[in-house]
């Protein structure tokens, strides 16, 4: 498979585009907050690092092969300015697998625009990406993600404990999923 | 960490690496299609079997991540193979590890497969010094779902067209359990009736 979406993609309140060495600031301005880094692989970035992210997802923008990933920025329209992102990973071309994850700006927490963001994603990946089954996985004690999670339709699908050390502690994370029949009962 | 002691023996079974004289064994079970159904090493004939028994002659100890414990699991008295369990060191730093079986289903039923992994726990967890055991099942493979069940291991996983296997849509489970959820067989045996305070 191959996905190569339109650029950018437009919900009600939000755009969806690659990023651009513009949008340095608005990532630094969330990417280097504690809060933020808490359930990321990441640490707290430093505005170099913060750079070196940008430009590394500038290029992320369509799906080949197993691996690849699509990095968008989300665009408040009514600011003009980045609040977040999301992603969808490729994970298995052959089986039609893919993760979406999810970064946002604390200050624009509680509105709906992640939910926004993340479902016109998800119709990107079952819609032209022609995925079967899409997976997102986080923290357990990330819960402003895992409720995203289950407003989205993901079921549950694991609860793992101490199978990995995060940071130097024990992790324990959730995985939820939904196929892509169950997506499409959803936005029909 | 001491050496591994071998064989290990249980009440009616003997857990022994592998030796060149258990291809008859291993050729009685290893291709049946009700074996072949779950395990991800293909075999359909006596050579595949004889490829597939070098390799587990060769999973005698654990020294490094990604090395494999397999053992022959013989029943006393006939000495005969009624199935092989493996334990797989995944992961160093984490302390994780998978434990995989298989039982020759003319064996089937009478706890032999229960039996041998409650020693193989005992290994993992005391000798090894692993953290979590876990397990992997098709969601079709009631005896295995029952039996991980029943050792104590928590369902933590149900993934569902996840993957593609044997060319079908994959449904897998998890089953894990921790070091101080384990119940170490060699420590529950019932006390004599005088030691007993209750």
């Amino acid at each position: 498979m191959a996905l190569y979406p339109d650029y950018p993609i437009r919900t009600e309140r939000l755009t969806l585009r690659p990023f651009t060495r513009g949008d340095v600031d608005a990532v630094y301005a969330y990417r280097r907050r504690e809060d933020v880094a808490r359930y990321l692989f990441d640490v707290a970035l430093s505005r170099e690092e913060c750079a070196l992210a940008v430009q590394q997802r500038i290029g992320q923008v369509a799906l080949e092969g197993d691996g690849d990933k699509i990095i968008l920025a989300v665009e408040l329209n009514q600011i003009a300015s980045v609040i977040g992102e999301v992603s969808l990973i490729l994970r298995s071309a052959d089986a039609r697998q893919g993760e979406v994850g999810w970064i946002f700006d604390p200050d624009y927490q509680g509105q709906g625009y992640a939910t926004e963001a993340a479902t016109a994603l998800l119709d990107i990946a079952f819609g032209p990406g022609d995925l079967h089954r899409v997976s997102a996985r986080c923290d357990v004690r990330n819960g402003s993600s895992w409720r995203l999670m289950e407003r989205l339709g993901m079921r549950r699908e694991a609860h793992f404990r101490e199978h990995a050390l995060f940071k130097g502690e024990w992790d324990e994370e959730f995985v939820y999923a939904m196929l892509r029949r169950e997506w499409l009962g959803r936005r029909n | 960490m001491t050496s591994l002691i071998l064989p290990i023996h249980t009440d009616r079974l003997t857990l022994r690496t592998f030796e060149r004289g258990d291809i008859d064994g291993l050729c009685a079970y290893h291709a049946l299609p009700s074996v072949q159904r779950y395990v991800f090493s293909r075999t359909r004939d006596r050579g595949e079997i004889a490829g597939a028994l070098k390799i587990m002659r060769e999973h005698v100890s654990l020294q490094r991540p990604g090395d494999t414990l397999t053992l022959a699991v013989i029943r006393k008295g006939d000495q005969a193979l009624v199935g092989h369990v493996a334990l797989l060191w995944a992961d160093a730093t984490a302390g994780q590890g998978e434990v995989r079986f298989v039982v020759n289903p003319a064996h089937a039923g009478q706890g032999y497969a229960g039996e041998a992994l409650a020693a193989l726990f005992d290994l993992a967890f005391d000798h090894f010094r692993i953290h979590r055991v876990f397990a992997r099942s098709d969601g079709r493979n009631h005896h295995s779902i029952k039996l991980m069940q029943r050792l104590g291991m928590r369902l933590e996983a149900h993934y569902r067209e996840h993957a593609l296997f044997q060319g079908e849509w994959d449904e897998e489970l998890h089953f894990a359990i921790l070091d101080r959820e384990w119940q170490r067989s060699t420590k529950v045996r019932d006390l004599p009736i005088r030691h007993r305070v209750a």
